[in-house]
């Protein structure tokens, strides 16, 4: 099978393959004139064999969130948080080295190969081959120039404290001192946090860990990779390294702390604590609505078809959930997709709750049009539960508003849909449903 | 009599032909019952979990079923029939995708031991729904297996979904491999979804 994500569009084939190309006849001469492969670390001389290697993994595997120029912009970006990592700042989360410098190799083959646990980034170890997690480590250190120059060093570990009742309580005792609380919650979960949602240095959305949820912690969930995001910080986000306010012990007291707030995951629990988890969880999501409708809005694919794209099927910056992504379902017509977010005249803003909650379950807007089961999935949403519903509008209510004014519905020429309509039910023709990119609505150009 | 014989003829095949158009005209598109209907045959044929004997895998397996009916997976993942989706195939697959990279036919996702996910691992369809990356290495764009939503699913409402799965009834249903792009009927457009045949058992269209 070819890959697909190889042939994204031809002008990204005929540019690989001439790069490729020229860095495989670089590569030849420099073998011929030297008689071994190129050193390594020149970067800034023609690339190397494993970093055309490296391309060619990146190409295939990494484009899709990490983008074509390495800047974490990739298609599937805007759905996810925490947001892909930028390689052309040389700004990494996960280190063991000192605030502000570069990881090292180890750093981030550990990355790769293990995944990047509580987001979209999977353990690479799983799917490729060892090589080419280290073709691909060589070739995205290629976006930052500060691979080049910089020396990257581990910093020396304190000896570990083990775990203990004493060192628990003596990390409790730190987790106060250097309120951690403040934005993971006393308990580590958010509660009586100042904040949880926060943004990164590039204005991306972020939050805070929570603690009792070790499963998802980015940099993994043992001891050392606890004490080491104190020891060093996650640079880029709100998390400071605390070298200078606490000592090694104390970090690795409190990294004893954080590990004896773990929670039983879902898949480890007996069948009463696993009612108890999700009454738990039932009972937040009422107390939060519009953070449970957020969740909700997130998972339900709404952003997917309710945003104009770009041509790589980007979602416009600045427009999701924005509406004005047309959606032709032949034969019955166009139907661009609406603006969710709480804009008064061209969103959500007029509309009441019982208006949105009816189009969301029976596909019926307000003017009485009925919109087809599919792609709008309005029969699956009917199975939500009341509560479910109600956190929704409540979510999509605070949207920020976005101006997109999108056109009505339109029926294609009369007999073009008998024609269509004859073909479908007598010659049993199967019409399609097409996806444009572009925003038809008055905001962001027409396609 | 004769000429009136004709002339009464064309009037005959003339009203015949505007009462088809009528009818075409006025035939809904797609759906014939109301919303609720529709929506509840639908709802109603995701498989229950009563009969899992162990209660916890129960327990998870009916939270599981609320996410896997509220998120819409059976939109793509039915396969549809000539006289509208087969429930008794639950989430058996067989749409035709269209995409610039390439043709894809949503897969079978009931365990069955061939053709469906009884051939993955837990982490590997978790791996689909969290990061959009298959068991071959390929990654599907997000909005096509709309993993880019599915991905902000807690890992515990994934595993849920997972262990959902595992407990629909098995359906064999080959599903023919990604292919290469096939020609759009509209070259401007993105994408395009084919849902009124089964393209499942490696059909062409």
């Amino acid at each position: 099978m070819k890959r697909p994500t190889e042939h994204r569009s031809g002008r990204a084939i005929t540019l690989g393959t001439a790069a490729v190309l020229l860095v495989g006849a670089l590569g030849a001469a420099r073998t011929e004139i030297h008689g071994q492969p190129a050193p390594t670390p020149a970067a800034a001389a023609a690339p190397s064999e494993a970093e055309a290697r490296g391309k060619r993994v990146y190409d295939t595997h990494c484009v899709e969130c990490h983008g074509r120029t390495g800047r974490g912009d990739g298609p599937a970006s805007p759905m996810l948080v925490p947001r892909p990592r930028d390689f052309t700042t040389g700004r990494y989360k996960l280190r063991s080295t000192e605030t502000g410098s570069i990881p090292t190799d180890e750093d981030l083959l550990r990355t790769v190969r293990q995944g990047v646990y509580g987001s979209a980034m999977p353990a690479w170890e799983k799917v490729l081959s060892d090589a080419d997690i280290q073709d691909v480590v060589v070739y995205i250190k290629t976006w930052s120039p500060r691979f080049a120059t910089e020396r990257a060093a581990s910093v020396a570990l304190g000896a570990q404290v083990p775990s203990s009742p004493e060192s628990i309580a003596r990390g409790q005792e730190v987790f106060a001192k250097l309120r951690c609380g403040s934005c993971h919650g006393t308990d580590g979960r958010g509660t009586g946090a100042i904040a949880t949602e926060f943004e990164d240095d590039r204005k991306q959305p972020l939050r805070a860990a929570d603690l009792t949820e070790p499963w998802t912690f980015h940099g993994g969930p043992a001891a050392r990779d606890i004490y080491l995001r104190f020891r060093v910080g996650m640079t880029g986000t709100p998390m400071p390294s605390f070298a200078g306010a606490a000592s090694d012990a104390d970090m690795w007291d409190l990294a004893n702390y954080v590990v004896s707030l773990a929670r039983k995951p879902v898949w480890s629990m007996n069948a009463e604590e696993i009612t108890a988890l999700y009454a738990r969880e039932a009972a937040e999501a009422k107390a939060d609505p519009i953070r449970r409708g957020k969740y909700l809005v997130d998972t339900h694919l709404c952003a997917v078809c309710h945003s104009p794209l770009d041509r790589d099927g980007k979602i416009m910056p600045g427009m999701k959930l924005a509406g004005g992504q047309l959606i032709r379902v032949l034969p019955f017509g166009d139907y661009p997709t609406c603006n969710l977010t709480s804009d008064k005249e061209t969103g959500l803003g007029r509309w009441t709750d019982d208006q949105i909650k009816r189009v969301i379950t029976t596909g019926i807007r307000p003017n009485g049009v009925r919109l087809p089961p599919f792609p709008m999935d309005w029969s699956a949403f009917s199975a939500m539960t009341p509560d479910d519903l109600n956190a929704m509008v409540a979510y999509l209510r605070t949207v920020p508003p976005v101006s997109n004014t999108i056109p009505e519905m339109t029926r294609p020429f009369l007999p073009m849909y008998l024609w269509g309509k004859f073909k479908m039910l007598v010659l049993q023709d199967d019409p399609p449903i097409m996806f444009y990119s572009g925003n038809v609505g008055t905001r962001g150009g027409a396609r | 009599m004769k000429k009136f014989l004709t002339w009464a003829f064309f009037m005959v095949l003339i009203l015949a032909a505007v009462a088809f158009c009528a009818f075409l005209y006025f035939i809904p598109p797609f759906f014939i019952e109301p919303p609720e209907t529709f929506s509840k045959a639908q709802n109603d044929a995701a498989p229950a979990v009563a009969d899992i004997a162990d209660p916890a895998e129960r327990a998870i397996a009916e939270h599981g079923r609320y996410l896997v009916v509220t998120s819409g997976c059976i939109g793509c993942h039915q396969m549809p029939g000539p006289k509208g989706p087969q429930f008794d195939k639950y989430l058996a697959g067989g749409l035709k995708f269209l995409t610039h990279d390439g043709t894809y036919v949503t897969r079978n996702l009931t365990p069955d031991k061939d053709t469906g996910l009884a051939r993955r691992n837990d982490d590997e369809v978790k791996r689909v729904l969290r990061s959009g990356v298959f068991p071959d290495g390929h990654v599907a764009p997000y909005r096509l297996m709309p993993w880019g939503s599915y991905t902000n699913w807690t890992e515990e409402d994934r595993h849920a979904v997972v262990v959902y799965l595992r407990h629909l009834p098995a359906v064999r249903h080959q599903i023919p491999e990604p292919a290469a792009p096939s020609p759009f009927r509209d070259p401007t457009a993105f994408e395009e979804v084919y849902g009124g045949a089964d393209y499942g058992g490696a059909k062409g269209h």
